[in-house]
């Protein structure tokens, strides 16, 4: 793509590389219509000074949008699972691959993302690693969602109570994390200036190659020579 | 201190008549015999119907009990004990189930939005979830309310003043509990039953059903210690502020975070 500056002759030329497929973008937007729901639904059982909205024909509403949008959300790792099984397993081989720099990674996010230093971030593949371990507790917690909702919605009054009861506090439980998580996705994806292009490649699924190069060199240029990279660079900045 | 009320029940005196369970279901507006949809079934007991559910908020429990020396036939008064620490009001999340007057739990059915936890939660497995559709979860929670309409405007329950065999009493829960363990002494003394206790008086901070028993509770089913779930304190008085704590702070968090980095992220060096 090609952008014209405006009144000169000069362009700049953006190349964009794909991360993400139709499908992928897709399924995440009806994750996030599914999951915001759910969140705000379940809130109302959660927390005790929005009892009104709890009580009779209200609650009952609030019951149901719970369990269809529950549907949904536990419907799109299936449909991925059926649609794109080999880019299913890709992704979860790469959330699942940790090197020595995520450890880097770590130790220079807060200096990155919240005071804007960037030269200290080491190479990452194309999730870094505050997204593969984000990654890796929504696929748990989609699994322990669905694993103590269905018994909770067609197992009450069947299986034994303290079951039920434990059911309910994991339920709460993964509830805080994975809503505490998404609020934190929600800013770093959409609220913080240096991200806007997660936005851009979850609509268009690309990303430019100025960003790649930048945020994930191991998949831009390969681990070998992103981490020859990293330690020249390392080397010249003297250390 | 406000008035608690209680009811005595003498599972001595109780002669199984079921009036209380008759009675109970026409002030209640409870079905009994419906053609078709409940039906009873000779199942070589006389004890009907075979648990509380929905429509059934009290019923005589038949027990046969060999103790060793001799054979009884027991019948227990069964429905909500009204404890003083209620699991069920506690964790009901629309204040349909509450404390009311007299230490009874009330219960709205208006306000009930059939979630059940109250049916989860009660260390008695006391009320019934009235389940209209298991797919969209439409339910009503049901249980013994002790007649609240009766008895907050100076009535006895419907089952205290039907019971033809004066098994059955209410009044101040002190006198019930003092007229409980005399019926005891009485029992243990003369009557030969050396095993017969008051159940109630403790269990659960005290509860609303202060029983004469002539053996041991566990014998009833009744649990002779029963414990309030510790999940539920664990859930309400710990999981869910820190969660809020934790939504709160993570607001915070991010809101502070975000005035920072505008200050410090130079956009012109951002790719």
């Amino acid at each position: 793509m090609s952008v014209r500056l405006k009144g000169t002759d000069s362009a700049i030329m953006i190349r964009w590389i794909p991360k993400y497929t139709t499908v992928e973008r897709f399924l995440h937007w009806v994750h996030t219509a599914s999951f915001i729901p759910l969140a705000l639904t379940g809130f109302v059982l959660f927390a005790p000074w929005l009892e009104p909205l709890a009580q009779g024909a209200a609650g009952v509403t609030i019951r149901l949008i719970h369990r269809i949008a529950a549907v949904f959300f536990g419907g799109v790792p299936i449909i991925y699972a059926i649609l794109q099984p080999r880019r299913m397993v890709l992704n979860l081989k790469e959330f699942l691959t940790f090197s020595q720099y995520d450890l880097l990674w770590l130790k220079g996010a807060f200096p990155y993302y919240v005071l804007g230093r960037h030269e200290e971030m080491p190479p990452q593949p194309r999730f870094n690693t505050g997204e593969r371990l984000t990654a890796i507790v929504l696929v748990l917690g989609t699994l322990i969602f669905g694993l103590t909702g269905l018994p909770m919605w067609f197992l009450k009054g069947v299986m034994p109570v303290w079951l039920f009861q434990l059911a309910v506090i994991i339920h709460d439980l993964m509830f805080i994390i994975t809503f505490a998580m998404f609020m934190v996705h929600f800013y770093l994806a959409v609220v913080h200036p240096m991200m806007w292009q997660s936005l851009v490649s979850m609509r268009y699924g690309v990303v430019s190659e100025s960003y790649a190069r930048a945020h994930h060199a191991m998949w831009y240029y390969g681990e070998k020579r992103a981490k020859e990279m990293w330690e020249q660079h390392r080397r010249e900045a003297g250390h | 201190m406000t008035e608690r009320l209680a009811m005595y029940i003498d599972t001595s005196k109780c002669m199984a008549c079921r009036g209380c369970q008759v009675a109970c279901k026409q002030w209640n507006d409870r079905q009994g015999y419906v053609p078709g949809v409940r039906e009873t079934h000779n199942v070589g007991t006389y004890e009907n119907p075979l648990k509380l559910d929905p429509q059934t908020w009290t019923r005589i429990k038949f027990i046969e009990y060999d103790d060793g020396e001799r054979f009884q036939w027991l019948f227990m008064k069964e429905g909500c004990m009204h404890c003083t620490n209620a699991a069920c009001a506690d964790v009901c999340p629309t204040g349909a189930l509450k404390y009311g007057p007299y230490g009874i739990i009330t219960f709205e059915r208006e306000l009930c939005n059939g979630c059940g936890y109250c049916s989860q939660f009660c260390p008695f497995h006391i009320p019934q979830l009235e389940v209209i559709n298991r797919l969209t979860g439409e339910a009503k929670s049901s249980k013994c309310v002790f007649c609240q309409d009766r008895t907050t405007n100076g009535l006895k329950p419907a089952c205290v003043k039907t019971c033809p065999a004066g098994a059955l009493d209410w009044g101040d829960r002190d006198e019930m509990i003092a007229k409980a363990e005399a019926r005891v002494e009485v029992l243990k003394n003369e009557r030969g039953f050396p095993k017969a206790n008051v159940y109630g008086k403790t269990q659960l901070g005290g509860l609303g059903r202060i029983y004469v028993l002539t053996a041991p509770p566990e014998v009833y089913g009744l649990p002779a210690d029963p414990k309030y779930p510790a999940i539920s304190t664990l859930w309400q008085k710990i999981v869910q502020p820190v969660g809020q704590a934790v939504f709160g702070a993570t607001i915070l968090g991010l809101v502070a975070a975000f005035f920072v980095a505008r200050r410090n992220v130079h956009m012109e060096e951002v790719e």
